[in-house]
């Protein structure tokens, strides 16, 4: 009992700080998609007195990366319908150009401001509309969920790693008078450290292998089974093998600095 | 015969310097000579024998064992030396969540010696101290005297060049004291080892020549 408890007081803070790096990977990974998606779906419109070439929409602003111009006969088909030829085609000839102007990723509203400052600046440039009070909403709900989520994520580690300190507290006391009787007798440090650092490892091991589990589940059968759309959609996104990767290397770096920090505290013999 | 310990002019001090213990202390210890270090409590007896298995670096001059001066000595080489020493404390210092058996054969442990070897030696040197019958026991469960016997057979385990010993009969009554001192005697006599045993009271059933240095008023002498 007390075996199980001693390396589950490890194993525990330690998972929760995996945790909160796969959490990380996850959100990212998933609101790098989501991002993409909202820039993909949005363009502001710009209304200009001639034609304007994509090339120089980008001399303007580096975030634009499409221009598509809006048929002109299209936008007057529905106005023109009973009026003479002569008079459509001056209609025709008196509509500025039409633009839906795309950019390379999502954006703060004051950048987007910016951008239609800089477009406003070219002369042949009538009007550009941003349609930015919907798109303020939008990106001040995202960046308020991906603010909270990395509070809590930060919150999470750092409880996390006073339970580690805490818990390299134990291990300097249980381990101590060992390490000591070995080092008078002339023990290198891997000799010395060499119990600590097995118990550790098993222990980084399990909790590698705890959390990708909890993942695994959460890709192959939760989410799928979940019905939340985003979730569905983003199932590739919420793990992926080079995680077990990540998580085992972040795990054996706690361990190691962890490990090291007792051997050395633990030098010198108590009187 | 050569000197396997070397002092001159030697200073030790806690702190930075700034408290000496012991000053310009000059001595030197043979290869199989026992030697007595007796002196007041808190004169710097253990001080000293700190100072001979490195754990206490000379302020200054220099104090030399097995060829190395301690005061210049790497890491490493310490570590090295250790393992031809054999240290011996007041309070046994043994692993107590280790059998009796694995705690004798440290020192064959970190010699890199097979699991064999160090299971012959186990058992020899059990038999020697007596304790045949506790191999797999653990410290708590031996008494005071028994556990000063193992920690005397993992003193000798790798027969050391050089045999410390602080106080090693402090906490034993007659009996168990009489049966150190023996297992010492015979360790001196019979491997050449040289030992240096701080104590605060020379046992007055004693068959071998020995010298005694007495640690006064931060100077160490030799008794004639």
């Amino acid at each position: 009992m007390k075996f199980i408890k001693n390396h589950l007081m490890f194993i525990l803070p330690l998972m929760a700080i995996l945790l909160g790096i796969e959490f990380y990977l996850v959100f990212d990974r998933t609101t790098t998609t989501y991002e993409k998606n909202l820039t993909e779906g949005y363009t502001m419109l710009v209304a200009s007195k001639k034609p304007v070439k994509l090339e120089s929409f980008q001399r303007l602003n580096r975030h634009i990366v499409t221009a598509d111009q809006i048929e002109r006969s299209n936008i007057v088909t529905e106005v023109i319908k009973g009026v003479s030829k002569s008079n459509s085609e001056a209609i025709l000839k008196a509509l500025p150009y039409f633009y839906n102007v795309g950019l390379d990723s999502y954006l703060h509203t004051k950048e987007l401001e910016q951008i239609k400052h800089n477009l406003e600046a070219d002369k042949n440039i009538k009007k550009v509309e941003t349609f930015g009070s919907s798109y303020n909403s939008s990106y001040r709900l995202f960046a308020f969920i991906k603010l909270t989520l990395k509070v809590f994520i930060i919150f999470m580690a750092l409880v996390s790693l006073f339970l580690i300190i805490k818990q390299m507290e134990i291990w300097k006391y249980a381990h101590k008078e060992r390490m000591q009787v070995m080092e008078i007798f002339g023990a290198p440090l891997m000799l010395r450290s060499g119990v600590l650092f097995r118990v550790a490892f098993v222990d980084a091991i399990f909790a590698s292998i705890f959390v990708s589990a909890i993942f695994f589940y959460v890709k192959f059968y939760w989410a799928a089974q979940s019905g939340i759309d985003m979730m569905m959609k983003n199932q590739e996104e919420l793990f992926q093998v080079a995680d077990i990767g990540i998580l085992f290397g972040s795990a054996m770096t706690i361990v190691i600095v962890a490990v090291y920090s007792v051997v050395f505290s633990n030098k010198g013999v108590e009187e | 015969m050569s000197n396997v310990i070397q002092a001159s002019n030697l200073t030790l001090a806690y702190g930075d310097g700034d408290k000496e213990i012991i000053k310009d202390a000059n001595f030197s210890i043979k290869k199989g000579e026992f030697v007595f270090i007796t002196g007041p409590s808190g004169s710097g007896k253990s001080t000293l024998l700190k100072s001979l298995y490195g754990q206490l670096k000379p302020t200054s001059g220099s104090l030399v064992v097995g060829g190395n001066d301690l005061a210049t000595i790497r890491h490493s080489k310490l570590q090295e030396l250790r393992t031809h020493m054999g240290i011996i404390f007041q309070d046994y210092k043994l692993v107590n969540e280790w059998t009796v058996s694995k705690n004798v054969v440290l020192p064959l442990m970190i010699a890199g010696y097979s699991n064999d070897i160090q299971e012959t030696q186990a058992r020899r040197l059990l038999k020697h101290v007596k304790l045949s019958e506790h191999g797999d026991r653990y410290p708590l469960e031996l008494s005071g005297g028994e556990q000063q016997r193992v920690g005397v057979a993992r003193a000798l385990s790798k027969n050391p060049v050089v045999i410390l010993a602080d106080e090693p009969t402090g906490n034993l009554d007659d009996y168990s004291s009489n049966v150190i001192w023996d297992l010492m005697e015979n360790a001196c006599q019979q491997l050449d080892t040289t030992v240096l045993v701080v104590t605060h009271k020379i046992p007055t059933i004693f068959s071998l020549p020995y010298r005694h240095f007495i640690i006064e008023s931060k100077g160490v002498y030799e008794v004639h």
